[in-house]
């Protein structure tokens, strides 16, 4: 029984052992305090959008706002609606955080392995060579949480929510895949830091403006925001597929909205505006890259709730016609022009 | 780690593919294969095929499975509408499976037993890597892998012939429904119907509202004078 060594899905390590764990730790950490900030971040621009002041009442200048929604949540009663199925109504708030608190270790936030105690560390969760595909692997378990959520309830609204979901889910991740196609054969890889390392000449933004437009809008569909966050639909559905959920359960659903936020940000940062490269062959101090990749994130997260902010949902028809009438083939005619035009300038 | 992980994985495989047809509610039945998926691909994570085991998340855990999941909260139910498979057919499916399995023992004790105490096959650098199989799948295998693709766009040609609507959807309507219809559906709730100006009976596109159309349209504005009117 001796295999060679048995690298699972060909990871770039360079850590010993036990440096992988408190990465693993550090890495759940960071994901799990970003929740918090993107909650207070949103709720303060939304205020300001709307020429309100926003959260301003817990710690100095609200800051301290969701730390009492969080505590509000968890120290709720756990209750369980009767008609709900027991097991699968606990597990898939669980589904939801765990898959997509899982993709944040794929985030890329520098090209160089950082010197921490005298021990090189990669500053990512996890490199491999298909780190695209296992983040979309980690995003199509997530859309369990929600359907078997919505169907475990027992209740009309979050059975209509649920199978909301699931439809809007699909058809969107179709054309978020398809967008991607073209970095990934201008790139020639689908490890995510190497598709950051191949943007060190030109952000992929600039020749692939079709792609990063299809994909920013799938991803909006994806991550269940406005205008296609028909998945909750507050005025239509009560609260979608988490209408029957409260305290604990509810704010994990939260937690995993919000990391999904912050996880759109992210992606859209390393597929698109070049990780933790910055501009005009500037080359900072490599303490400087995950500052980079962070700002990147937020400025997307700001479109986001900008998004937010300004359109209305659109109706259930129209967000699949869509989907599968304008985004789909477009995705497509992307991948196929930018495939004629890598091999026609083939060098 | 990778016994930790085999001994994990593999039963519940057989566990949950063994819950597929033994479960009687069509939902846990689903649920079940998706257990059964998800502890293939951990298999195929550990057969050095870290591809293979993502793809399979992604399309049959997360495209294919989801559907079924789908399909059995709309449609099905919990109890098995059948009543149950005739007495002969279940013989025979007895057999059938006994056979299989006589089949796959057969051949995993003629052939694999051999290789359990060697070290092997031996593979390349970058086995199962994303490019290795592009690249196998568009020369050795070009063949089977172009007949595969044509037989799931015969399945979804047939799909879609299938689901067709042949007829119109009001009873004694005679009427192809137009490729017009797919493009602008009705019922909808557009602001067009909300106004009156089309019937939202889907398929009866463009069919404006008198007060005398058939079943679906709701009720012209002629009737609503008679209720709040004097009675006759």
């Amino acid at each position: 029984m001796s295999l060679t060594p048995a690298p699972i899905a060909e990871v770039g390590f360079y850590e010993p052992w036990w440096m992988q764990i408190v990465k693993t730790l550090v890495i759940f950490g960071i994901g799990f305090s970003l929740v918090p900030l993107a909650l207070l971040y949103e709720r303060k621009l939304l205020g300001r959008f709307q020429n309100r002041p926003g959260p301003n009442r817990v710690g100095p200048f609200g800051t301290l706002q969701p730390m009492a929604d969080i505590f509000k949540l968890v120290t709720k009663e756990q209750f369980k609606p009767r008609g709900s199925i027991g097991w699968l109504f606990i597990l898939s708030p669980l589904l939801a955080m765990v898959a997509a608190l899982a993709t944040f270790a794929l985030v890329p936030f520098s090209g160089r392995p950082q010197d921490i105690f005298g021990t090189p560390v990669g500053l990512y969760g996890l490199d491999s060579s298909i780190g695209l595909l296992i983040f979309f692997a980690f995003s199509s378990i997530g859309a369990y949480g929600v359907l078997l959520g919505g169907w475990s309830s027992g209740s009309k609204y979050s059975f209509l929510g649920a199978m909301r979901g699931a439809a809007q889910l699909i058809s969107y991740e179709v054309s978020q895949g398809l967008a991607l196609l073209g970095i990934v054969m201008t790139a020639g890889t689908l490890s995510l830091s190497g598709i950051v390392e191949h943007q060190s000449g030109m952000w992929f933004i600039l020749p692939q403006v079709v792609g990063a437009f299809i994909f920013f809008v799938a991803t909006l569909a994806e991550i269940n925001r406005t205008p296609f966050d028909l998945l909750e639909a507050d005025s239509e559905l009560v609260a979608g597929y988490m209408t029957e959920y409260g305290g604990g359960r509810f704010a994990l659903y939260y937690v995993a909205e919000y990391v999904h936020l912050v996880m759109a940000g992210a992606m859209f940062a390393t597929l698109f505006l070049g990780g933790w490269q910055l501009p005009f062959g500037i080359d900072p101090p490599g303490w400087i890259d995950p500052i980079v990749v962070l700002a990147k994130t937020a400025l997307i997260v700001t479109l986001i709730v900008w998004i937010r902010a300004s359109l209305p949902k659109v109706r259930y028809d129209q967000l699949m016609s869509f989907g599968w009438k304008v985004l789909l083939p477009l995705a497509t005619l992307n991948a196929l022009v930018t495939a004629v035009i890598l091999v026609v300038t083939d060098k | 780690m990778n016994e930790v992980l085999f001994f994990i994985a593999g039963p519940l495989a057989v566990i949950a593919a063994l819950g597929v047809v033994v479960l009687r509610n069509p939902f846990y039945a689903v649920l079940s294969l998706v257990a059964h998926l998800l502890s293939l691909a951990a298999l195929f994570l550990l057969l050095y095929a870290p591809f293979v085991a993502v793809v399979q998340v992604m399309v049959y855990v997360g495209a294919v499975m989801v559907l079924y999941v789908f399909v059995n909260a709309y449609v099905g139910g919990a109890t098995d509408a059948t009543g149950g498979p005739a007495p002969t057919l279940r013989w025979l499916s007895y057999a059938i499976g006994i056979g299989v399995l006589a089949t796959v023992v057969v051949a995993t004790l003629g052939s694999s037993l051999k290789a359990i105490d060697s070290d092997g096959a031996k593979i390349g650098a970058d086995f199962g890597s994303p490019g290795q199989i592009g690249e196998l799948l568009l020369t050795r295998f070009l063949l089977p892998f172009e007949a595969a693709s044509f037989l799931l766009l015969v399945a979804a040609v047939g799909a879609v012939v299938l689901a067709r609507r042949r007829r119109g959807v009001l009873p004694g309507e005679d009427r192809m429904i137009a490729a017009l219809d797919l493009l602008a559906p009705t019922g909808t709730g557009s602001m067009r119907e909300g106004v009156g100006a089309v019937n939202p009976v889907p398929g009866a596109l463009s069919a404006h509202i008198t007060p005398s159309t058939g079943a679906g349209s709701p009720p012209a504005s002629g009737t609503r004078g008679d209720i709040d009117g004097e009675d006759d």
